[in-house]
């Protein structure tokens, strides 16, 4: 079986760079940050697959790398190097033109961000920012994109009656279930959740989660969910790499990494999440 | 050289003050490589040195600047403002390329060969051998949303219009239509979303595979811009929301036409509608005396 995902040696480095950038930077110097250079290491040499149907999580520290892992495959920033490749598309999808690579966006890769703010046009209608991946697609149908938008919303729990009011007036909860819901209105092959729950009341993360899972048994996509909380890891993956100062110090079955985990720093997250 | 000597020096006797058609040859060769360019890739806008004229930018120097190193001699030039030949702007364009070239002012659209207009495309067709030329005030359609030029270069390029088409979305779900009166944005050539200057919806299906070449001129923001003949010009609109023309529910008043955009007249006092008549003066003055005979 061939992966939805197959990622190689990503790496995103902000500064101008030197040679020693990663030679220096990494767990074993305690830094992201190269000494020589200044230049901040966020990701290096990020490899992992994802298959069809399979979540794949990602933990780690505050500034460890994880968001700029989804953001590289979002397409979002360019990676300084590495590859990724998505089933069905020809070659290296990061190094695309950028039509090739805003279609991609727009129709096989969705992504819900840590912060609404970053996922959603705040002054565009609920509608309109569902309905935005639709037209990019290359829809044509006022009525047709609004019937799928109402679907979405219906699924993720988002009065339909709402569709036409901006997501400005709504709750946290709500606005990362508009997101969800955009994320999801091209049936995308790979949805990444960078931080889905963050920031939320427990309860109102209980809803999504389930949601999440849900919509993981419905759909099947290839999921990729980030977090630093160690319950929504356990919860929602079968598998997890955990990163460090930009590295990947960890990569296993979600239940050994959490159960028993080798590395020392992995240790460390484990217990303190205790 | 004290003030005296100064004043008794003689004046040099008076040459020809201004170069044809005003424009210096080199400015106007410049321009004409801007329209061949404009005309090779339909609806993409071509930067250009915008001269100072001798008119206020934003009073149509895009237009005339088009005009003038277009125009050569037994040429006939035409020129309107929101249809009216006898506006004031219109009147003082007539007289500055009569001034200025050996092309003579008409007003019979039919014995123009070239038209220069503002917000609006004559009621007669055009015919091939006659060149439309359109004053822009804003060329860049992607402007409503996206006010970064490197943005809009990248979208031009990429053709990424998307988020236009939700700029209309937004105003169906916002107002239950679009609402979009003059300045309709336009697909040229299936290729450059392209803004058609102020004109009312009206007049852009007659931009449509046009047998003549239509310019477009923006003398402040220095670009210009082309429609060539037989080429298409495409609204933007849904399939459950047409693109659609304005309709009145009078003829002219003058003429009687039905099948002319009109302007509404207003009783001054009390702000009331009077009656329609033809934005284009010249076409309803054609059909009144066509009427009499
Ligand atoms: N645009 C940027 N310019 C410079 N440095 C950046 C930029 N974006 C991220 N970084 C740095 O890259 C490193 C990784 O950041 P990233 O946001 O990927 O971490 P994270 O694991 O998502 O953290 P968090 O858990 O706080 O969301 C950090 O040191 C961060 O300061
Ligand atoms: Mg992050
Ligand atoms: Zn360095």
């Amino acid at each position: 079986m061939s992966a939805m995902l197959s990622v190689e040696r990503l790496t995103r480095r902000y500064g101008p760079g030197c040679d020693r950038c990663l030679a220096s930077t990494g767990p074993a110097h305690g830094t992201n940050s190269c000494p020589h250079c200044g230049t901040v290491v966020a990701c290096a040499d990020v490899s992992f697959d994802v298959e069809d149907g399979e979540v794949l999580g990602i933990v780690g520290e505050s500034g460890s790398g994880k968001s700029t892992v989804a953001a590289c495959l979002a397409f979002d920033q360019p990676p300084t190097s590495g590859q990724a490749f998505l089933e069905g598309f020809d070659g290296d999808m990061l190094s695309a033109d950028a039509a090739a690579r805003r279609r991609l966006r727009n129709t096989r890769i969705g992504i819900v961000y840590q912060t609404p703010q970053q996922g959603l046009a705040l002054d565009v209608t609920t509608g309109g920012n569902v309905g935005e991946r639709l037209l990019a697609a290359d829809w044509r149908h006022v009525g047709r994109i609004r019937a799928r938008a109402s679907d979405l919303l219906e699924r993720t729990e988002i009065p339909i009656a709402r569709i036409d009011e901006e997501p400005r007036a709504f709750s946290g909860g709500m606005r990362q279930r508009v997101q969800l819901a955009k994320a999801l209105a091209s049936r995308p092959s790979l949805l990444i959740l960078d931080e889905p729950t963050t920031g939320l009341d427990v309860s109102v993360q209980a809803r999504i989660l389930d949601l999440i899972q849900g919509i993981q048994r419905e759909a099947g996509v290839a999921m990729v969910v980030i977090s630093h909380d160690l319950g929504v890891i356990r919860l929602l993956t079968e598998r997890t790499l955990v990163m460090k100062l930009g590295r990947v110090v960890e990569e296993g079955l979600t239940d050994q990494v959490l159960e028993d985990p080798q590395d020392a720093y992995t240790q460390l997250l484990v217990n303190s999440a205790l | 050289m004290n003030v005296r000597t100064l004043l008794d020096t003689p004046v040099p006797e008076p040459g020809p003050a201004y170069n044809y058609a005003f424009l210096d040859e080199g400015t106007k060769r410049e321009i004409r490589r801007a329209v061949l360019k404009a005309v090779a890739i339909p609806g993409h806008q071509v930067p250009f040195g915008s001269r100072e004229m001798p008119l206020g930018r934003g009073w149509g120097t895009g237009g005339l600047q088009l005009s003038l190193s277009l125009l050569g001699e037994g040429e006939c030039f035409k020129a309107i403002d929101q249809g009216a030949d006898d506006s004031v702007n219109a009147v003082n364009m007539r007289r500055l390329v009569a001034a200025m070239t050996d092309a003579e002012p008409v007003t019979d659209t039919r014995a123009a060969t070239l038209v220069q207009s503002r917000h609006r495309i004559p009621e007669e067709r055009l015919r091939p051998d006659q060149t439309l030329v359109l004053q822009v005030p804003a060329p860049e359609p992607l402007s409503w949303i996206e006010p970064r030029y490197a943005q809009t270069q990248r979208m031009h390029a990429e053709r990424d219009y998307s988020p236009m088409w939700l700029y209309l979305y937004e105003s169906i779900a916002r107002h239950g239509e679009i609402a979009v009166g003059a300045n309709y944005p336009v697909i040229v050539d299936g290729h450059y979303l392209m803004s058609p200057t102020p004109i009312p919806r009206w007049d852009v299906p007659k931009l449509d595979r046009a047998p003549f070449l239509t310019l477009l001129g923006a003398g402040r923001e220095k670009r210009i811009y082309a429609v060539p003949p037989h080429t298409s010009v495409v609204p933007l609109e849904f399939e459950d929301y047409r693109f659609q023309v304005e309709r009145f529910a009078q003829p002219c008043a003058r003429c009687g036409a039905t099948d002319a955009y009109l302007d509404e007249v207003l009783d001054p006092r009390s702000g009331e509608t009077v009656c329609f008549t033809c934005s284009d003066t010249a076409h309803c003055e054609l059909r009144r005396t066509e009427a009499q005979r």
